[in-house]
Formats: structure tokens, sequence, C-alpha cells
């Protein structure tokens, strides 16, 4: 009986005029947005192979001299990804352009400008399409799917049959769901196409276990609206005033509530200006000049000759004074990164931005990219230091110690000056998230979606329960 | 016959559950953000004092023309609580410099970069959604509601034009949906004025009750366009899911389309472009410059002074001080090197106001693309106006960058006009003959000490017959922008009436 009842509700909603419309908006924007960002990811490929390279021929100029390659100043950029065609996650307007030495790390920083006289628009990407159409589409298509039978009288006769209550609402929901998923995935596939055939970037298996992941979770999230639509649908009397209540609901959560996170993030912690991380950072500097006899005999002492200052002393100096300030600077940068989080853990309370924080991260875009890029530039920093201690050992002349200050550097002849195979010196290549990270990071995310269908699941099923189909 | 069912409609209207909860919406949302986008706007403005009074601080402390380079600032809307429009967006303060004129650029990075994930918010977002989902649900089923209940037959049985049925359900809709708008304007308004920091002017109010006609146009434009698919379709089922769909693709889609469709149409300069071009005017001024040095006679010694200004901005930092002491034949290279930096840097203003304006022409032509592919949705004409009504779109900043530009020329002429055309010693320094003269005699350590002499005896100019730089919107300038957005607005409500009405004299009653 569960599969007749689903049968008929798929035929009957395959026959509305809304699932056509549906089908045409959906397909139309799928196809418009993989069009865009084909055009757009081929553009961004360019820029980051152009200045990768430009990046990478400097540092290959540093490979004569060994003390050179750690005091290079390198540029790195994010790699623009294909997974973007499914959560964007704003990376355009975040900064993604790291400039590091060896030793001292800034904050990072924005990457090239887009169009300053037009006004903010969001991705059009599959997250944007699925939460903000999809959703939409999940209440058109529900709003009568208990009061209208009640209406039109239907409920009664399916009721005078043997099937209990339960059944015919998960009937429904299950062919509510199926009806979805036929224009959700026929524009997947659109978009799929047309980002394949363009053959603008190559598809790992990884990145298709990905996508999957964020087909996956795109259902979790319309069965909310699905089964919420259910909700208020066997709680109306009349399909009108259904649909007006949810009207409502989908503008405050949709709409409303993510709009919100700008001033959640302005009330609940106050960003430092770029002034105090100056001044914070010269404190730090000072509190480590002022304690400098700390790290050994003469430390503060610098002249070109080593005899007449105490080398490893001053190489502990200099190395605590760059940790100190690139502490400030990563506490600075945490600190922007925690008040953007504070905005958008208000806002979680809607679906809505749950599922954008958990396609993103299954992405490996917007702000939990920012965070990994951050801290696998650090651990670069590390590498490159090893790499360059390891080498320097096999040099007699050189004094083995490696700091920063790359005038005393050269001068002493603190690191060794032998030029350097470059193809072995270690270069920064960003690492995406493994699939298992990435479900770490979202565990609450599914949590907090999985919540709200059993939330709305339960609240369904109560009310239609008690539903009174007179 | 008209008013009767107005004002049965109305009443049937204010007592739907749609009503009701569409207006509380309305008005809990209008009560709670208003003063908290009140609160941001007194932060703003704060900062903008607080930063207008360091200028003038620093200008009492300007003891040389030469190094007078004050800053301008644009003060925030007090209209952006209602529409924030591009403001924060744009740039808000301009250097008045004789190296570099003063026009439209993209306003400083966010001190918080991250925060840029989230979208943007004022009050003409729940009149743009809220409002419009409210007058589409009051307008599906006027016609086919009556239809399927029959009340329509009844009517119609009458001596009773179609035409005036539909007058009469227009006016009723109007009624209806114009008391959720006054109520949250009434409430806006009421917590906006007071809010500590906003005071709001007579042309402000002139502003205001513009935003009040044009928020209606628009909710009216959403109700017509409700009208049109009820008189259309002949189950009001139908009509609400073909009015949902159009409202979809007016408040969500075509906004953000509209902006794609403009990159791909009008591509626009990169700012990397504009950059290099500028990297590579800035050589060749630096070519002329040290050019322009041959030409005059070799200075002496002398011991130079910073200006109170931040050598802030394009090539602003060389030029940012004056010799507080020199010898005299210092004295006479610095007038000759005063006039001939003069003419090359404003030689050179031009040059980087060109490529700059090439970068920004392309920019706002994109955008002007986009607003004219977005006039297609009633949302986005709506926006336009709204924004040019708070002085929060592109063109006040243009215009206020214009204002800044001949602030400029202002300035050089005052300081021109004060120096009798940079040749006056006030122009560089206030030490006196005598004083350089000895200047030139004394040992190093003497120089020293008479520098601290001159030092003190210096005084700040008096700068009390400086032009102030003053900007305001012009709000005749801003309603003749929002105008063609207004009658737009009026032309979609005619047109949409028109052919409702033009579909319900053909309307089957049956």
């Amino acid at each position: 009986m569960f599969y007749r009842i689903v049968r008929k509700e798929i035929l009957e909603n395959l026959l509305s005029l809304r699932f056509t419309l549906s089908l045409l908006l959906t397909i139309s924007l799928f196809a418009a947005a993989a069009f865009v960002f084909v055009d757009d990811h081929r553009e961004q490929l360019n820029d980051y192979s152009r200045r990768t390279n430009a990046n990478v021929a400097d540092f290959r100029e540093q490979a004569g001299q060994l003390n050179k390659v750690v005091f290079y100043e390198q540029h790195v950029y994010s790699r623009p990804k294909l997974l973007a065609l499914c959560a964007g996650g704003f990376e355009q307007s975040l900064p993604r352009h790291f400039v590091f030495t060896g030793f001292a790390i800034d904050l990072p920083r924005l990457a090239g400008q887009s169009n300053f006289a037009l006004p903010r628009f969001a991705c059009l990407d599959w997250s944007f399409i699925i939460s903000l159409i999809f959703s939409f589409i999940a209440f058109v298509s529900t709003y009568d799917s208990i009061c209208g039978e009640r209406e039109r009288g239907t409920l009664r006769l399916i009721l005078t049959g043997s099937i209990p209550r339960a059944t015919i609402l998960l009937g429904k929901y299950a062919g509510l769901m199926l009806t979805l998923g036929i224009p959700l995935l026929l524009g997947l596939l659109v978009s799929l196409i047309i980002v394949s055939v363009s053959q603008v970037d190559a598809i790992s298996g990884g990145t298709w276990v990905k996508m999957l992941s964020i087909v996956a979770l795109s259902f979790i999230y319309l069965s909310i609206f699905v089964l919420l639509g259910l909700f208020v649908s066997a709680r109306a009397s009349r399909p009108a005033n259904c649909m007006a209540a949810l009207l409502f609901i989908w503008v405050t959560v949709v709409i409303l509530i993510p709009s919100l996170g700008r001033f959640a993030s302005d009330r609940l912690s106050h960003g430092a200006p770029p002034t105090d991380l100056a001044k914070a950072m010269i404190q730090a500097a000072e509190r480590v000049d002022n304690e400098a006899d700390k790290y050994g005999d003469r430390a503060g002492a610098r002249s070109p000759n080593p005899k007449e200052c105490n080398p490893p002393a001053r190489a502990r100096y200099c190395n605590a004074r760059v940790e100190a300030v690139n502490e400030v600077v990563e506490s600075y940068h945490n600190r922007m990164l925690a008040q953007a989080f504070a905005g958008r853990a208000l806002t979680r309370i809607s679906p809505a931005v749950v599922y954008h924080t958990a396609s993103e991260t299954f992405a490996g875009t917007g702000m939990q990219r920012c965070i990994s890029l951050f801290r696998q530039v650090r651990q670069y920093q590390v590498q490159l230091r090893d790499y360059v201690v390891g080498e320097d050992r096999g040099d007699p002349d050189s004094l083995h110690l490696l700091f920063d200050e790359d005038n005393l550097v050269e001068e002493w002849n603190a690191v060794s000056k032998k030029p350097v195979n470059f193809d072995a010196v270690p270069k920064f290549e960003e690492r995406d998230f493994t699939l298992s990270e990435s479900l770490r990071l979202v565990v609450w995310d599914l949590g907090a979606l999985a919540l709200f269908n059993l939330v709305f699941f339960a609240a369904a099923f109560v009310s239609f329960s008690g539903y009174d189909v007179r | 016959m008209i008013w009767k069912i107005a004002a049965k409609e109305f009443l049937l209207n204010l007592m739907t559950f749609k009503f009701v909860v569409g207006t509380i919406l309305c008005i809990v949302l209008v009560a709670i953000f208003v003063p908290v986008l009140a609160e941001d706007y007194r932060q703003r403005l704060q900062q903008y004092d607080e930063r207008v009074a360091d200028n003038e601080a620093k200008l009492r402390q300007v003891k040389a023309y030469r190094v007078l380079t004050p800053t301008v600032y644009r003060r925030p809307q007090v209209l952006s609580v209602f529409s924030q429009g591009m403001e924060k967006r744009l740039g808000d303060s301009a250097r008045i410099d004789f190296g570099v004129i003063p026009q439209i650029d993209a306003g400083p990075a966010e001190v918080n970069p991250y925060l840029s994930i989230f979208p943007a918010f004022d009050v003409l977002l729940i009149f743009k959604i809220v409002m419009s989902a409210l007058a589409l649900l009051v307008a599906y089923d006027v016609i086919s509601r009556e239809k399927e209940q029959g009340t329509l037959g009844l009517m119609l049985a009458h001596p009773l034009r179609r035409g005036h049925v539909l007058l009469g359900k227009l006016a009723a809709g109007s009624l209806t949906l114009a008391v959720p708008a006054t109520i949250a304007f009434i409430i806006g308004l009421l917590l906006l004025s007071s809010s500590r920091s906003a005071s709001l002017a007579g042309s402000d109010w002139a502003r205001i009750a513009m935003m009040y006609v044009a928020s209606l146009l628009f909710v009216l434009s959403m109700y017509n366009i409700g009208l049109l698919f009820s008189c259309l379709t002949r189950s009001s089922a139908l009509a609400l899911v073909l009015g949902l769909f159009f409202w979809v693709l007016a408040v969500a889609v075509v906004p953000d389309g509209s902006a794609y469709l403009a990159r791909r149409l009008q591509p626009a300069e990169t700012v990397e472009a504009r950059d290099e071009q500028i990297a590579s005017l800035e050589k060749q001024f630096d070519k002329d410059l040290s050019a322009g040095f041959e030409g005059i006679a070799p200075g002496g010694v002398g011991c130079d002074a910073g200006g109170p200004f931040d050598p802030y901005g394009p090539m602003g930092g060389a030029f940012n001080y004056y010799p507080a002491l020199c010898t005299p034949a210092g004295f006479a290279h610095w007038i000759q090197r005063g006039q001939m930096e003069a003419a090359v840097r404003m030689k050179y203003a031009d040059k980087f106001r060109d490529a700059g304006r090439q970068y920004t022409d392309s920019q706002i032509k994109q955008a002007t693309v986009a607003r004219r592919i977005g006039m297609m949705s009633p949302t986005c004409v709506y926006d336009g106006v709204m924004s040019a009504l708070a002085g929060t779109d592109l063109a006040d900043s243009e215009s206020w960058a214009q204002a800044a530009a001949a602030y400029r020329e202002t300035l050089i002429a005052y300081i021109r006009d004060k120096t009798d055309n940079l040749s006056s010693p006030s122009c560089y320094t206030q030490s006196t003959d005598a004083e350089r003269v000895a200047f030139e005699k004394a040992s190093d350590s003497e120089r020293r000490k008479m520098v601290e002499v001159v030092d003190r005896h210096t005084v700040p100019l008096n700068l009390d017959d400086l032009p102030a730089f003053r900007y305001s919107t012009d709000v005749i300038q801003s309603l003749r922008r929002a105008g063609t957005g207004l009658l737009l607005l009026v032309v979609f409500n005619v047109l949409f009436f028109g052919l409702s009405f033009a579909a319900f004299q053909k309307y089957d009653v049956r």
C-alpha cells in the first residue's frame, strides 16, 4: 500500500504545473551556474598559474645560495577549486593570498578586487540554488498535500481504507522527496555535463566522492523543508493559509536569518583595528628585546664579525623574537576568524546556514579552508627550515645556525651559501581536506540537520495523527 | 459601487490569516532592526566626526603652505538605515593635494575580511521581501476565489461594470497593503528619530516621504502582478503557484543574475591592469621630476621638517615635508623646486586621474548594464529608487568625489593666492633671512640649536580664511535620479493593471 501512495503522489506531482515550472527554473539555473562557473574558473586558473609561476621563478633564483632560500618572501595563492561549483563559499572576497618567509608570516591578504560599482551578489553555485530555490520549491509542492486533500475530500476516502496514518504520511513524504529529486538530479547532471564537456579542470575520484556527499547533504536539507511543509499542512485547515505561513517561514529561515550574521558578529565580539596588531607586534618584539640576556651572553649585540658576538645566543634571541611576533599575528588572525564564526554560530538556527557551512566544508572552500591554509603555511615554514638545516649540515664552513636575520646569517656564514638543487627544495603544496577530515568538521552540522529532520518529522506525525479530516 | 466593493474587500482582507502574519512579521522586524541599524549609523557617524576632528587638529599645526594637504571625508547618510546601497563599498575619504585628483573608487578593505561572508541587511530588505510576499498573497485569489465560491457570478449579475469591480479590488488592495507599510514606516521613523545620533533635517523628511511613495508603488506593483495571475487563471491554487514563481524570480534570481549577466556582457578592466598603468606612470613621473631637478640650481644644507598630515596617498609621502631652516642658496633652490614639483605633479595628477577614470568608467559601465538588466524586476527598480533617495547610490558617491575634486581646485587656488603663486617664503618656511644667513655660517652643533630656536618661534599658519569642504546630497538631484525608477514603477503598475483589466473582461465566471 505504501508504494501505491508513493506512486500516486509522484504521478500527481509530475503532472502539476508547479513541477513543470520548477523543472524549467532549476534546470536553467543549474545550466547558467555551470556556464558562469566554467568561465570564471578558467580565468581564475589562469590567474593562479600566472601568479604561482612568477613566485616559483623568483624562488628558483634563490637556489644559488642555500641561506637565501629560507629568507625568500613567497607569495602563495589558494588554488581555484572545481568543487567551488558546488559551494563557492565567497572565496573571492576572502583573503587567500599568503606572504611569508621561512620565519615570518603576514596576515593573509585579499587577492584582486571585484567590481566595486556592482552591489554584492551571492555565489551562483549549487548550494545557492538548492538552499534558496529548492527549499522554496519544496514548500510550494507540499503546502496542499494534506490540507488540500482534506479540502477536496480525498483524504477521507484514503482513511476509510485500513491504512495507518503513519503510512500515508511516510508515503507522501517519500513521494515528495522523489519528485523533488527529479529536478535536483537532472539539474546536477546538466551542470556536470557542461563542466565536463568544457574540460576546464579534471574531475578526480576524490572530487566525485565529495560531490556525492554534497548531493546527499542536499537531500537531507530538502527533507527538512518537506517535513516542515507537511507539518504546517497538517496543522492548517486551508491550503491558502498554509502557503501564507510557509512563505513567511521561508522568508525568515532562508533570507532574513542568514542576513543577521553580520549584526551578530558585530555585537557578539569586537574586532580589533589593524593599528592594534601593529602595536601588539612591536610590543611583542620589545618584550623579547628586554629579556635579550635570557638567551645568553651578548645576545643583543650584532656586528658583521661573529667573534664580537655570541652567535648561538643571537640565534636563540632572533628566533624567539620572530616566534613572539608570529604568535601575535596568529592570535589576531584567530580573533578575526572567531568574530566571523560567532556571527555564523548564531545564525545556525536556520537550516540554510547549516547547510551552507556543511557543503562548503565538504567542498573544501570557505572559512574552514582559510584556517587550514594558514595552518599549512605554518607547517610548510617548519618544513622549509628543516630542509635548510639538513642541507647545511654538509657544509663544514658554516656555523650551522639558522635564525631570522638575513644580513647576519649571510655575513657570519651562519648557514651554508652553497647552491642547492631547486627541485629538492620543498615547495608549498596546498593539501585538501580528506573526506574523514571534512566529516569530522561537519559532524555537528550533520547532527543539527538530522535533528531538524527528526523534530519536524515528529511534529508532522503528531499533527497528522490528530488531524481532523472533516 | 467601487467603494462598496473596496470596503468589503478591505474588511475581508484585514481578517485573513496571511494579512495578520505578514503585518506582524513586518512590524516585528522593523522594530528589532531599526535600533540595530541606527546604532550602526551612530558608530559610523562617530568615526566620521573623529576623523574630521583629527583633520582639523592637523590643520592647526600646518606651518608651511607646502604641506597643506588636508583630507576630506564623506559623511554617512542617515537614511542608509533604510537603504544601505553602495555606501559601505565605496571610498569615503579623499586627500586633497597637488598630485592627486579625488575620484570615485572602492572603499578601504574591511577591517575583518572574513565578515564579507554575510549578506547586507537594511530596512529595504524587509520591504523588498516580506511586503512583496504579502502583496502577492493578498492579490492571488481576489478574482479566482470569488469565482470558486460563486460570488463573482452573483456580483456580476448586478448592473455592474467589470472594470469597476477590478478598480474596487485595486483600491482595496492598496488600502490593505498601505496599512502594514504605513505602520512599518511610522515605527521605523519613531525608532530612528528617538536614537540619539540621528537628526533628520527638512530635506530628509522630503526624501523619506518619497521613499514611502516608492514603497507603496512597489508593493502595489507586486499586488497588480498577483491580480494579473488571478485574472488569468481559473483556480486560485494555480494563480498562487504562478505568482510565487514570479516572486522568487523577481526577488532572488534577477538581482543576482543581472550582476552575473552584466559581467559576461560587459567585461570590465581589472584592477591589476590599472595598477600596472599607474606604476608605469609613476616611473615616468619620477623621470620627469629628476629632469626637472636638473633645470634648477642645486640646494645647500638644510633641516627639513615633516608636515602634520600622514604621508598617505599616492605620491603623498615624498612631498610631505618642508625646509624648517636652510641656507639662502637652499632657499632659492626650494622656491624653484616647489614650483617645478607643483607643475609636474599637477600634470601627472591629470594622467593618474585619466588612468583611474578608464578603470572606474569600465566598472560603472558594467554596473549600469547590470542595473538595466535588473529593470525587468520591480524589486531591482525599487532597490535603485530607494538607494537614490537615501543618497547611498553610486551617483551620489560620484558627485561627492566631484565636489572633492572641485575643492582641490579651490585649495590650490587658495595656496597660490596666499603664496604669490608658490614663490613667497611662507609657502616653504617661516625662518627669516637673517636666520638663514646665520645658518650658513654656523657650525653643525650651532645649527642644531638654531633649528630648535626657529622651531620655537614658528607658529602654525592662520588658516581661518581657508574655504571649508562642504558636501550635502542634493535632494533635487536625488529625486531626479530616483525619477526614472519611480516612473518605471508607475508603468509597471499601469501595465499589470491594464493586462489584468483586459484579462478580466474576458474572464469566464462559470
